[in-house]
C-alpha cells in the first residue's frame, strides 16, 4: 500500500535535512579558511566567493611580518606553553588526587571530595576577580604561572580519573602490595598504565580548554608578548580592521591545532562528552 | 596485631593527603579562597588603586537594585538565555535523534556538527562577524538574491542580541547533541517494539518512550546550558562591546566593564555573586520541576 517508496521518501528528507544542518555547521569554517587563502580584491567582491578564484598565502606572509606589534608567532608559542605546559601538570597533578580519592582511605576523603564536585556548578566568573587579586599578590601578573596554574584547581579531570579509577579491579593492587609494592609504586606501575585511556581523554579536554581559554589571559596579562591566541586574535581585529584576509589568517593558524587533534582524536573526545554527561 | 592494623591505616591516610595535597592547595587558593574573598571583597568599596578598602556591608548589594544598567544586563542575559538554552537544546535533540536513525555517514556528519565546538569564542566572534557583516557579509548577500531586506545584525539595538543567539547555538549545539545522542543510545530498543506493538506512531513513542527515558539527560543538557548561557560573555565584549544602546550589555560583561575598566572590584564582586545565586536558585527550580513531575507520575 505504498508503505515502502513512502519511508523511502522520508529517509531521503531526513538525509537531506541532515545534509542541510551540517553544511551550516561547517560553512563558516569553511569560509574562514577560504577568505584567509583570498587576496583583498576578492575578499570584498560584491559576491562572496566559497573558493578563491586566486588563492594566495599572502596573507599569512604578512601576518607573520608585522612580528612588532601583532607577534603572532609569540603568541603561538605561548598559547602552546599554556595549554601543553597546563595539560602535562593538571594529568599529574588531578590523577594523584584522583587516585588518593578513589583507592586511600583518610578521614575526610568523602566531604573534600563532595566539597570538589560542588565546585563543577560554580561559573568562572564568580572567582574571576578575587584569582585577579591573588595572582597580583603573587607577583605572577603576566607571567606564564598566571596563565597556568589557576585552571589547575578545576575539578572535572579529578572527578573523571576518579571515576575511571573506581573501575579498576582490587585485585591488581593486591597482587602488588604482596610484591611489596607501595602505594606510590601501585599509582604509578597499575593505575597509570591502566588509566591510559580516560588520560588521553582527559588530556585533550584538558588541552581544548587551555588553547581556547578567553577571560583569564584577558585578565592576568596585559602585555601584548605575553598574551595567547584568542586575546592576540582581539588586538588583531581592533588594529586591522579591514584587513579580514588576514584576521581570518590569524583565526585560522589559532584554530588549526585544535582541529587537527580534534580530528586525530574523535572517539576519544565522544567518550569524554557522554562521560561527563551522563555521570555529571 | 590491631595496633599493627591501625599504624597500616594511619600511613594509608597519611599517602592518601600526601597524594590528593598538590590538588587541595591549588583548588583552595584558586578555588574556595577566591569564593570567600569574593564575597569578602563585595562588601567592601575596593577601588584597585585605592588605599583604603572600607567596609560597606550589604551596600553594594542595595546599589544593584537601584542600578538600571545592571537591571539591564540581568534582562538582557536573561534574553540570551532564552533565545539560546530551548532552541538549541531542541536543535541539539533533533540532530541526535537524526543521527540515532542509522544514517549513513553518521561519523561524517557528527564531525561536522561538533567542529564548531573546538573553536575559541574569539575565533567564532571573527567569522559571525563577517558574516554578519550589513556591507560584504554572506548572510545579507544571499538574503538580496531572495528579494528580502538586508539587516544590520549586529549594529541594531533589535537583532543584536538575537544575532549572538544565533552564533552561540552554532558553537555549541554539537556538545549537547553529542550527550543526547548517548541518552538516545540507552534507550532499550524493546520499549519501542512494545511501543510499536501497542500501535504507538512516531509521535506517540517519542512522548511516551523517548522524552521519559531522556529525561535525565535533558536535565543535565538544560542546568548546564542555563549555566553556561548565564555566563555569556566573549561574545559581546569582542562583538558588540555591549552595545548598540547596550542592547547586548550581559552580566558578565558589565562585571568586567565595572571591574577591570572603572576598577570597582568591591561592586563587580557583588555583581558576580548576585547572578550566581541567581542562576543557583534558577538551577534548584530546574531540578524540582524536572523531578517532581517523575514522581508525579508514577503515582
Amino acid at each position: 500500500m505504498g508503505g515502502r517508496p513512502r519511508r523511502a521518501m522520508r529517509r531521503l528528507l531526513l538525509y537531506a535535512a541532515m545534509v542541510a544542518a551540517a553544511a551550516f555547521f561547517v560553512a563558516p569554517v569553511f569560509w574562514m579558511v577560504s577568505i584567509s587563502l583570498q587576496p583583498e580584491n576578492e575578499v570584498f567582491s560584491k559576491a562572496p566567493h566559497w573558493l578563491p578564484r586566486e588563492p594566495t598565502l599572502r596573507n599569512y606572509r604578512d601576518l607573520f611580518a608585522r612580528a612588532e606589534e601583532a607577534p603572532v608567532a609569540r603568541w603561538f608559542a605561548n598559547s602552546v606553553i599554556v595549554a601543553g605546559g597546563g595539560t602535562l601538570t593538571y594529568l599529574l597533578i588531578a590523577s594523584m588526587a584522583a587516585y588518593a580519592f578513589s583507592r586511600l582511605r583518610f578521614p575526610g576523603r568523602e566531604p573534600l571530595f563532595v566539597l570538589v564536585l560542588a565546585t563543577l556548578i560554580i561559573p568562572g566568573q564568580v572567582t574571576i576577580i578575587p584569582v585577579f587579586l591573588v595572582l597580583q599578590r603573587l607577583g605572577w601578573f603576566n607571567t606564564y604561572l598566571a596563565l597556568i596554574v589557576p585552571g589547575l584547581s578545576g575539578a572535572f579531570g579529578v572527578f573523571l580519573l576518579r571515576q575511571f579509577f573506581l573501575t579498576i579491579p582490587r585485585d591488581l593492587e593486591e597482587a602488588a602490595m604482596l610484591d611489596g609494592c607501595g602505594p606510590a609504586g601501585i599509582y604509578a606501575r597499575i593505575i597509570l598504565p591502566l588509566a591510559k585511556p580516560a588520560l588521553a581523554t582527559l588530556a585533550i579536554f584538558s588541552f581544548l580548554g587551555g588553547w581556547n581559554d578567553f577571560l583569564l589571559p584577558l585578565i592576568a596579562t596585559n602585555e601584548v608578548e605575553m598574551r595567547t591566541l584568542p586575546v592576540g586574535l582581539t588586538l588583531f581585529l581592533g588594529r586591522y580592521d579591514m584587513q579580514y584576509g588576514m584576521v581570518m589568517a590569524v583565526a585560522t593558524v589559532a584554530s588549526l591545532p585544535v582541529v587537527l587533534i580534534f580530528l586525530a582524536f574523535q572517539r576519544h573526545i565522544v567518550r569524554g562528552v557522554v562521560l561527563s554527561g551522563i555521570k555529571g | 596485631m590491631s595496633a599493627s592494623l591501625s599504624s597500616a591505616r594511619r600511613q594509608e591516610a597519611a599517602t592518601g593527603y600526601l597524594f590528593a595535597l598538590p590538588y587541595l592547595l591549588l583548588f583552595l587558593v584558586f578555588m574556595v579562597g577566591p569564593m570567600a574573598y569574593g564575597f569578602y571583597i563585595s562588601l567592601h568599596e575596593w577601588h584597585i588603586l585605592g588605599r583604603q578598602k572600607p567596609f560597606v556591608g550589604l551596600a553594594n548589594y542595595r546599589a544593584l537594585l537601584a542600578d538600571d544598567l545592571f537591571g539591564i544586563a540581568m534582562l538582557n542575559t536573561a534574553y540570551f538565555a532564552l533565545l539560546t538554552v530551548i532552541p538549541g537544546n531542541a536543535l541539539s535533540l533533533l540532530l541526535a535523534m537524526g543521527l540515532n536513525a542509522r544514517i549513513r555517514g553518521e561519523t561524517a556528519l557528527k564531525t561536522a556538527f561538533y567542529l564548531p565546538v573546538v573553536l575559541s569564542v574569539a575565533v567564532v566572534a571573527i567569522i559571525w562577524r563577517w558574516a554578519y557583516s550589513t556591507e560584504f557579509g554572506w548572510i545579507n548577500h544571499y538574503l538580496r538574491l531572495l528579494g528580502l531586506p538586508p539587516a544590520a545584525w549586529l549594529n541594531s539595538p533589535k537583532l543584536a542580541m538575537p544575532s549572538l543567539a544565533l552564533m552561540s547555538i552554532w558553537w555549541g549545539a554539537g556538545g549537547q547533541m553529542l550527550i543526547y545522542l548517548a541518552g538516545l543510545r540507552g534507550i532499550p530498543e524493546e520499549l519501542y517494539e512494545a511501543a510499536m506493538i501497542d500501535g504507538a506512531g512516531a509521535r506517540a513513542r517519542f512522548r511516551h518512550v523517548t522524552l521519559p527515558m531522556l529525561r535525565p539527560t535533558l536535565l543535565f543538557c538544560l542546568v548546564m546550558a542555563v549555566i553556561g548561557s548565564s555566563q555569556v560573555f566573549g561574545q559581546s565584549y569582542i562583538l558588540t562591546a555591549g552595545g548598540p544602546l547596550y542592547s547586548t550589555l550581559t552580566v558578565a560583561l558589565y562585571m568586567y566593564q565595572t571591574g577591570f575598566s572603572l576598577y570597582r572590584l568591591g561592586y563587580a564582586c557583588a555583581v558576580a555573586y548576585a547572578l550566581f545565586v541567581v542562576v543557583l536558585g534558577i538551577t534548584l527550580v530546574q531540578f524540582r520541576l524536572l523531578y517532581a513531575r517523575r514522581e508525579g507520575e508514577a503515582r
